[in-house]
């Protein structure tokens, strides 16, 4: 016991030298962000997206907290038929120091339109770019597209320095943007490295530096907030909300995303082919018991397909389950105690809420007199049968925005007729000349009513049964300046500051 | 002995050849579609888009017969190419060995910390019998045993990097940082091999070996060292290699507890976005990893234990 003392205070003095703590005195802040590159940080990937979130690059156009196109490299744009043309911000630079000009956005966006696999921005729009002049770029689409701006307000678009693409590999980001902060070091799938970009046109970044960690695993990166290994994480634990919310040294930032969890039926046959059916279920279930009980919370009962993630969606909580409603339905139907409808729920685990979901989704429909047999698979073994339509019920989670704030792509690609991920395998021509006017219009407001009257036009069809919008999280200690993003489209990490 | 290492260092590679093919054809054979797969790991695209597919299929080859392509592959890999991953495009071979060098150290430093505790603790619990190493290794290790990495990770973090604040609680590259993940990892393989060195210990020192040694007068300790640890050490160096594996598998839970960057994390990443140049790599890593160790066992064993030869 005499030798062991000293060694314990010896080895307790060596393990505080030597632990660590995020915020510092000179203006760095450590994060721990929950989805890491997926692909190396490809523009062709999603992780244009992240580098936009990093503050590390910047597309032609920037959002506002609403979602609206303002300017970012461009500082204007103008729509002539079936193009847009753009003007560019002049007296910027990459961080590598070479200038932004019409031939550098040539380059960037040529590069992404060439890849195999474009982003979805900007696919299937027949879009191509040309310089007309050093600050000013002309981009022309098959047909005229009024969201052109919206689209280039990906971070999939992001403009990098002629250099990155004269490699002839995937272009790196390392000093090659022009954001608030510059990657200056990447640690493959670990973190990276973000330094203030002192040379920036807006608005400088709040820490001089940014020390980027990518933790999957939610436990994981609560323990490393709380330990003080960072100051800002995300995506934190279900089960923890209530004691981070408790913690006074922990600012906890609750906020809806733009998903929505729906349980999709297949109208290409029996027995959702009939409206009553449909109407039954969604009487059945009880989506406010679904969000609050069965999720804790970490959800908003969904009413309509479009949650509050944006202007027009719906707020107002869904009615209650109407199980004598439905068992009416069901009888009109056809169906009773004597003859109970039976149907297939499938469902995959790879978001962990939906196999739970699905067990108190079938939990409810019993009580209306439905049988339901659950199957969680594999969603790369379900999806080619879903999509032929033999299926009964799907347990899926789908964004309603990719990449960019229109919700046009969405609704064309899974409810109109022959649309490419139409599970539910609804057509009707009414909603397909709704969707046909998103074509031609440019004002928001007249699209967000547009918006609206395709959500309502779903719920009145009971096109499906939107479950739930799942609410995101962030939380800073030691850190402040965190905005939450609805959108999760808008960059979060150059606001960021150390406390005091 | 040399014959025999010959012998099963010509069996090395063909094994791997045999288990290259498995590796390559099985998850291509399983159905799905791969191109489609890798779209969507790259996006989150959900609705199918078929002239991309075909694009991407043709750039990564996966148009090709399948004989075609893995004879391709083959031909890269023994020249040391294992390809291109499909997701981020980087050259595989690097990247897998670097991630297997980061699951190496702690799978390693795992054990070896185990072996540290677990030996001394084995023998003074087999040479005093109801003594406080031998109940530890029955009840603590009873303890270290039944929990496993993923609840004995964050409770460490918590007592010691988020309460005390002494060391770390996530990242990988520092020793402070090394310290949370080696002593989680090292938990089971410590209680395990504490038992087998205790069971061990009693037997080499009931044999007449040791009897004698007793009677000609030598020092306890001396005995311990001279007569009995040998017969412990050989084993448990007999059970190394299934040692390692298991620890090498621990390794993989104490990654994502940690987030640290091995290989059981870009094999989990890999398989989950159907990279298939870095799944077969890591696999063919793996597995080479284990026939070596596995030969390694069994010469070592047979140098020990010359009833063995």
């Amino acid at each position: 016991m005499r030798v062991l003392a000293p060694i314990v205070v010896v080895l307790a003095l060596v393990l505080s030298a030597c632990g660590g703590s995020a915020p510092s005195s000179d203006g760095s802040v450590a994060v721990a962000l929950q989805f890491p590159p997926r692909a190396g940080y490809a523009f062709d990937a999603d992780d244009g997206a992240l580098l936009t979130k990093l503050g590390v690059a910047e597309p032609l156009v920037a959002l506002d907290r609403q979602g609206n196109p303002v300017p970012g490299l461009a500082t204007a744009w103008v729509q002539e038929g079936a193009s847009w043309r753009f003007t560019l911000r002049e007296g910027v630079t990459f961080h590598d120091g070479a200038p932004l000009d019409a031939n550098a956005v040539v380059t960037a966006l040529s590069y992404v339109l060439g890849r195999p696999a474009p982003p979805r921005a900007i696919t299937d729009i027949g879009l191509q770019v040309a310089a007309e002049g050093p600050t000013t770029v002309r981009a022309t689409t098959t047909t005229p597209d009024p969201v052109l701006p919206l689209r280039l307000s990906s971070g999939t678009t992001s403009i990098l320095s002629p250099a990155a693409y004269a490699t002839g590999q995937q272009p790196s980001p390392v000093d090659t943007a022009t954001g608030p902060l510059r990657m200056t070091e990447i640690r493959g799938t670990e973190g990276a490295t973000l330094e203030r970009n002192d040379g920036y046109w807006g608005e400088r970044a709040a820490s001089a530096r940014v020390d980027v960690r990518y933790v999957t695993d939610p436990q994981t990166r609560e323990l490393a907030l709380r330990s003080g290994d960072v100051g800002f994480t995300e995506g934190l634990p279900e089960t923890s909300r209530a004691g981070l919310a408790a913690d006074p040294a922990v600012t906890l930032h609750e906020f809806p995303s733009a998903r929505t969890i729906l349980l999709q039926l297949n109208q290409s046959a029996p027995p959702f082919a009939d409206l009553r059916v449909r109407q039954a279920l969604t009487a059945a279930l009880d989506r406010n018991v679904l969000a609050n009980q069965v999720l804790g919370g970490s959800a908003l009962p969904a009413a309509d397909l479009f949650g509050p993630a944006v202007p027009y969606g719906a707020t107002q909580a869904p009615p209650a389950a109407d199980v004598a409603g439905a068992q009416a339905l069901l009888a009109q139907a056809g169906f009773g105690p004597a003859n109970p409808l039976r149907v297939r729920l499938w469902t995959f685990p790879n978001r962990p809420e939906l196999p739970v979901l699905a067990q108190a989704i079938a939990s409810q429909l019993q009580a209306a007199g439905v049988v339901t047999e659950i199957t969680v698979g594999q969603y790369d073994a379900q999806e080619p049968e879903v999509l032929a339509g033999r299926y009964d019920m799907f347990l899926n989670s789908r964004s309603y925005l990719s990449d960019y704030p229109d919700a046009a792509s969405t609704l064309s690609s899974d409810y109109t007729c022959g649309g490419s991920y139409a599970i539910d395998q609804y057509c009707s021509p009414a909603f397909d000349a709704l969707v046909a006017q998103l074509g031609t219009v440019t004002d928001p407001a007249a699209r967000a009513e547009l918006y609206r009257q395709a959500a309502g036009q779903l719920t009145a069809d009971a096109v499906g049964v939107p479950i739930v919008h799942p609410r995101n999280t962030a939380a800073e200690q030691g850190v402040t300046g965190f905005v939450p993003d609805p959108l999760d489209l808008r960059p979060v990490l150059p606001v960021l500051a150390p406390a005091g | 002995m040399t014959g025999l290492v010959l012998r099963r260092l010509a069996l090395i590679p063909l094994v791997l050849l045999v288990a290259s093919a498995v590796v390559f054809c099985l998850p291509r054979l399983l159905g799905g579609n791969v191109t489609r797969s890798v779209i969507r790991a790259r996006s989150l695209a959900s609705a199918p888009d078929p002239a991309a597919e075909a694009r991407l299929a043709a750039e990564l080859g996966l148009d090709r017969p399948l004989r075609d392509q893995y004879l391709a592959w083959l031909s890269g890999a023994v020249r040391g190419d294992l390809g291109r991953s499909f997701t981020t495009r980087a050259a595989v071979g690097p990247e897998v060995v670097e991630a297997a060098g980061v699951s190496a150290t702690l799978a390693v430093l795992g054990l070896a910390v185990a072996l540290a505790v677990a030996v001394p603790t084995g023998v003074l619990a087999a040479d005093r019998p109801g003594g406080v190493g031998d109940r530890a290794v029955d009840r603590v290790g009873a303890m270290a045993l039944a929990v496993p990495e993923f609840v004995v990770g964050p409770v460490l973090v918590l007592l010691v990097a988020v309460w005390a604040g002494w060391l770390p609680a996530i990242g990988w590259g520092s020793p402070a940082q090394a310290v949370l993940p080696v002593v989680t990892l090292a938990f089971f393989p410590a209680a395990l091999a504490a038992r087998l060195v205790r069971a061990e210990t009693r037997v080499a020192l009931a044999h007449p070996s040791t009897t004698t040694a007793v009677a000609k007068g030598l020092s306890r300790r001396r005995v311990l060292a001279v007569h009995v640890l040998p017969r412990s050490l050989t084993a448990v160096l007999a059970e190394a290699g299934p040692f390692l594996a298991g620890t090498l598998g621990g390794a993989v839970v104490v990654e994502v507890v940690f987030g640290i960057p091995g290989l059981g994390s870009l094999l989990a990443d890999a398989i989950g976005s159907r990279d298939l140049p870095t799944v077969q790599a890591g696999l063919v890593v793996v597995i080479a990893v284990a026939l070596v160790l596995t030969l390694a066992t069994e010469v070592a064993g047979r140098a020990l234990n010359p009833r063995l030869r």
